[in-house]
């Protein structure tokens, strides 16, 4: 069933246009252009998008995300084919409406009155009967009351009334196609289609690095002329800026604004539970046309407007915050930690026997907020637990390897017990690996650095161990003599290689058969030094009754040589410790102008208007034909879609007309 | 103008106010104006427009579809009471364990369980009905699932209220998790069903409706006593706008519409199978015509689009407001594109090739699925904006 009218004025059209014309506007390439858009969404969502290359080719091999790369799966939205498809999809509305539309709107006010009697006894809901009388006035009437419009014609053998109404339907069919053809200009305005222009025509380039603004070519630069754009910048507190970063291929364009933006204060709030309950940042907006500058504090879901520009609150970050760090040598034979004034962003260089590190602040975190664990939110009630401050940084070795670590300032418990935790990985791919670090009983890291200093002191562990096991008691003198040096050298491979050392040194220097019998030997030997190294460490703190050993420092034993025994994996022989700092936060505004956004809104609410009209209000037409020399009437209707209830309908208005025009007898 | 409502309106002259119209009138402005008195405070301009414009509405709604009146009052009267328990309980929520009747009926989390047996119950019922060509059973069924819909709205008005009770920094209007717009969805597409029922006058397709309203039923009680999703969150920032309180609902009318369309596609592609195998069956003579079931078909996926394409229109505009950028290709602002385009050809496919029936019935049941990977896969499967309600 078509209910597409073919007026002739199309027909004219089409003898003189080529035949691609209505290929172009016909429903069959508007839909599968529809089917199209859709799939290459998609992939789009499917696929994740504008990713890092490597990423790409671990997840496809290098074969196919070439391939996948030349069809610009990558990037679907900004993919030549895809805009085509847009393109396509806009002519294909644009010649439907054409073609379509003034014929649609003629029918608006078309009552077909003039049509002959035949022609209405060919309308798909006919009846035919005698009436009584026919008058003209009431049976107009009695459209008018049904919500006809009427038109009257005088035939020659009669009379024809002919009612229309719901032609809006035919509005709606105009509303909603050109509704697409704005909503895809408005669209057109505010995409980057000029500044692939300009990048074709070899104005401008992406910056790929990461440097300072003033490094910038001039290629990479935007003024504020630029018709429309959509671009994030950081801005820390008490700092401003005036320019804009916009995403760009693999880079970015630097955005020219004017205007400055001075930012006051950047606010998280939270919630009792720990989720953050706002994102607020006070700025000051300042133009040279404006005489005072605009104060204003914007959050998520309230932005700022200034002329056609909007700044929205979108995210945060560091703003360069100022750390003071312990860097604690994992090898030092003294716990002398160097203390480091530095701050989030920067690099530092840090030089050890073993080479020269850079250690590269990342990141500093004031709330670590997790799940609370059981017992803790029955004791509580919070669901959520803050594990408090953490710094986030990167040690490079010369080779420029690095790695990646996560250190918390504040102790966290576990068991019941308070450790210091580390994370460490490789890759960004990877998840941390922690080393838990006990707390002392003044919940510092002291303890634990002045004993692996004591471990790292080849003479201070002789020292000790020689007054700890005084000569001559038990063992004879050649005997002590070599447990002494037993004792010194597990120290030695312990220091070395950790408590691997000791393992390789029996596979490689016992006989097969002996190894485990010396390897047990070996290892309570290793155990008794490391004891007795401690209870040194204990004495030296003059807080512990030496004959009765607490169970919290039993137990800080234990797990400091569990932590020991981690250390050798933990990369360079480097500890970072949190020690103070001043939090600085900056904020992430995104700014746009988009000069679109109106056109779309307005073909947006075209479209809703169209949608309706084409789905609730239907074009109905009556015709009441009275024939002067047989006195019939004729009812005829016709709607523009059958529906099934056309023909209750047609009944019911039937019926309407033969009680007040009585049927003859 | 009253033509919006002309598809549906079997009479088209043109229908006088009654007094009875004039009472649902006074009520609605009535209620507004209560909420008005006791909440206006904490509203913005937005809320105050949009609590006029869902007086408005509900005005006209009730005229136009009598049903909604007493569906209304009935609400009204619950949730008022259950309100009133909370009041004489210093407005605490444990008064939810102690008042006898939140405790065991109308608490937003009882009324949520007596909402899921109601619809459960309902589902069965509607297919008794049908196998047994028994009239009353599925009469019964009709009221379980009027019952079920009016304890789900009731639930969520108290869910509602219960979100301030807990934390007055809580408060928001029950269509933000997951779990919230399951209830939700359940609820409107057994009223947008009901409408139907009374319009085509046939209880037969009850059974294949309710059976996705069960699923959802199901869906939820798995979410409730699996995960715990039931628990009163706070919002995140980005969902704290009035846009919230429009652009959802809208998008669940049109889910709600595709579903219905879906299921009477299955129902449409069943009834023909066993018109050809078997033209005798008792089966067909307790369904409607197929005709009826496509043009419900249409009707339902009209609608659905009409409300998607305003609901996706409001997204965009607060997709603006809070992200800065009214398209941002997020997975789910990709999918509803997706799900709308996949409509649209249906639509035009239908008019331009006049294809009905079968086919028809079978794009509306995949039209379904891709609804729903929409609603439910974009946020278990991709990482996006949209990161509310991950399982
Ligand atoms: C994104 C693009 C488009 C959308 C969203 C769209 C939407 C719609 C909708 C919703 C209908 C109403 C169907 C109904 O009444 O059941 C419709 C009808 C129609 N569309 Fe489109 N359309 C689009 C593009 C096109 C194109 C490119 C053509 C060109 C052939 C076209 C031709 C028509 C025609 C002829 C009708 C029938 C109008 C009538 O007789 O009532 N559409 N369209």
């Amino acid at each position: 069933m078509s209910h597409l009218p073919q007026p002739s004025a199309s027909n004219k059209a089409r003898n003189k246009t080529p035949v691609f014309l209505p290929f172009l506007g016909s429903m069959n390439l508007a839909v599968t252009l529809l089917v199209m858009l859709a799939i290459a969404s998609v992939i789009g969502t499917v696929l994740k998008q504008n990713e890092l290359f490597q990423g790409y080719i671990i997840k496809f091999g290098p074969f196919w995300t070439q391939v996948f790369n030349e069809l610009g799966l990558f990037n679907v939205y900004g993919a030549a084919w895809f805009i085509l498809v847009l393109v396509f999809l806009l002519i294909s509305t644009s010649v439907c409406v054409s073609r379509n539309g003034p014929g649609f709107l003629k029918d608006m006010k078309q009552y077909s009155e003039k049509l002959s009697l035949h022609a209405y006894q060919r309308q798909p809901h006919v009846v035919t009967y005698t009436p009584q009388q026919f008058d003209i006035e009431a049976a107009q009437l009695l459209l008018k009351d049904q919500g006809y419009k009427t038109k009257v014609h005088h035939r020659e053998d009669g009379i024809t009334i002919a009612g229309l109404k719901g032609s809006w339907n035919r509005l709606g069919y105009v509303f909603t196609h050109v509704s697409i053809i704005i909503i895809c200009v408005g669209a057109l305005m505010d995409s980057n289609l000029l500044l692939k222009y300009r990048e074709l025509t070899g104005d401008l380039e992406a910056e790929t690095r990461s440097v300072p603004l003033d490094k910038i070519p001039q290629k990479s630069w935007l003024g504020p002329e630029n018709f429309s754009f959509r671009g994030t910048v950081n801005i820390a507190e008490n700092q401003k800026s005036d320019v804009l970063f916009l995403p760009y291929e693999q880079g970015f364009l630097v955005q020219k604004l004017p205007f400055t933006i001075d930012v006051k204060d950047f606010r998280i709030e939270y919630y009792d539970t720990g989720m953050p309950k706002s994102f607020e940042s006070d700025i000051i907006l300042s133009a040279p046309d404006l005489k005072t500058p605009i104060e204003k504090t914007i959050a998520v879901n309230h932005p700022l407007s200034y002329k056609n520009y909007a700044i929205y609150q979108s995210s945060f970050s560091d703003g360069g915050s100022l750390l003071k760090l312990k860097v604690h040598s994992l090898k030092a034979p003294e716990n002398k930690p160097l203390i480091l004034n530095t701050a989030v962003d920067k690099t530092e260089s840090l030089k050890t026997p073993l080479g020269t590190f850079k250690l590269e602040l990342s990141d500093f975190k004031m709330h670590n907020i997790v799940p609370a664990s059981e017992e803790e939110r029955a004791q509580t009630g919070k669901k959520m637990h803050n594990n408090g401050p953490t710094i986030i940084y990167k040690i490079r070795n010369d080779q420029g390897q690095a790695l990646e670590y996560e250190n918390y300032m504040m102790p966290i418990e576990q068991d019941g017990r308070l450790f210091f935790i580390a994370g460490m990985r490789s890759s960004q791919a990877e998840p941390f690996r922690y080393l838990f670090i006990p707390a002392d009983s003044n919940r510092q890291l002291d303890r634990f650095f002045n004993f692996l200093a004591l471990i790292n002191n080849p003479i201070a562990t002789k020292q000790v161990l020689e007054k700890a096991l005084p000569s001559g008691q038990t063992l004879e003198q050649s005997g002590y003599r070599m447990q002494i040096r037993l004792l010194t050298q597990l120290m030695a491979l312990v220091r070395q290689k950790g408590f691997n050392g000791i393992n390789d040194f029996v596979k490689q220097n016992v006989p097969e058969p002996d190894q485990q019998k010396v390897l047990d030997y070996y290892t309570a030997q290793t155990s008794v030094a490391l004891q007795t190294l401690y209870l040194d460490v204990l004495e030296q703190e003059k807080d512990q009754n030496l004959t009765d050993i607490s169970d919290f420092n039993k137990q800080w034993f234990d797990d400091a040589i569990t932590s020991l025994g981690n250390l050798p994996d933990y990369g360079p022989p480097l500890f970072i410790q949190l020690n103070s700092f001043k939090q600085i936060e900056a904020t992430g505004l995104q700014i746009t102008k988009s000069p679109g956004k109106d056109v779309v809104y307005f073909g947006s609410a075209l479209l809703i208007i169209g949608v309706f009209f084409l789905f609730y209000v239907r074009q109905k037409r009556i015709w009441l034909a009275y024939s002067a020399s047989d006195h019939t009437l004729t009812i005829a209707g016709k709607d523009t879609k059958e529906l099934p209830e056309v023909a209750q309908e047609f009944q019911k208005v039937v019926q309407a007309v033969q009680s007040k025009l009585k049927v003859k007898k | 103008m009253n033509t919006i409502n002309s598809t549906f309106e079997m009479t088209p002259d043109k229908k006088r106010f009654s007094i009875n119209d004039s009472i649902w009138a006074l009520f609605v402005i009535a209620g507004a104006f209560y909420a008005w008195l006791s909440f206006g405070h904490i509203m913005d301009a937005y809320e105050d427009g949009i609590l006029v414009g869902s007086a408005i509405g509900l005005i006209m709604l009730g005229r136009f579809w009598p049903s909604a009146k007493t569906l209304s009052y009935a609400v009204a009267t619950l949730s008022l009471f259950a309100l009133w328990t909370y009041a004489q309980h210093n407005n605490q929520i444990s008064a939810n364990e102690q008042a006898f009747f939140l405790k065991f009926l109308i608490s937003s989390q009882s009324a949520f369980m007596w909402m899921s047996a109601l619809f459960v119950l309902s589902t069965l019922g509607y297919f008794a009905g049908l196998f047994f060509k028994s009239d009353f059973t599925a009469k019964i069924a009709s009221v379980l699932a009027w019952s079920g819909a009016t304890f789900g709205l009731v639930g969520m008005m108290v869910r509602w209220r219960e979100s301030y009770l807990i934390n007055p920094e809580y408060g928001h209007i029950p269509v933000s998790s997951l779990y919230e717009v399951f209830i939700l969805f359940a609820v409107l597409t057994t009223l947008m069903y009901l409408y139907y029922e009374q319009k085509i006058r046939t209880r037969s397709m009850g059974g294949f409706v309710m059976l996705i309203v069960s699923a959802a039923v199901g869906f939820l009680l798995w979410y409730t006593f699996d995960r715990g999703a039931h628990e009163i969150q706070p919002l995140v920032p980005a969902l704290k706008s009035y846009w919230m309180k429009i652009h959802v609902p809208a998008n669940f009318i049109g889910y709600g519409g595709f579903s219905i369309a879906a299921m009477v596609g299955l129902a449409y592609v069943l009834t023909e199978k066993i018109q050809t195998k078997n033209p005798q069956s008792r089966f067909l003579r307790a369904m409607p015509s197929l005709e009826s079931m496509d043009d419900l078909m249409y009707k339902t996926i009209a609608l659905g689009f009409a409300f998607f394409t305003i609901a996706t229109v409001l997204g965009a505009m607060w997709a603006a407001e809070a992200w800065g950028g009214y398209w941002s290709w997020d997975p789910k602002e990709t999918w509803a594109l997706i799900v709308w385009l996949n409509y649209a050809a249906w639509l035009h496919i239908r008019m331009s090739k006049g294809w009905r029936g079968r086919p028809m019935a079978l794009w509306a049941v995949i039209g379904l699925v891709v609804t729903v990977f929409a609603f439910l896969g974009v946020n278990m499967f991709l990482s996006g904006l949209h990161s509310y309600g991950e399982l």
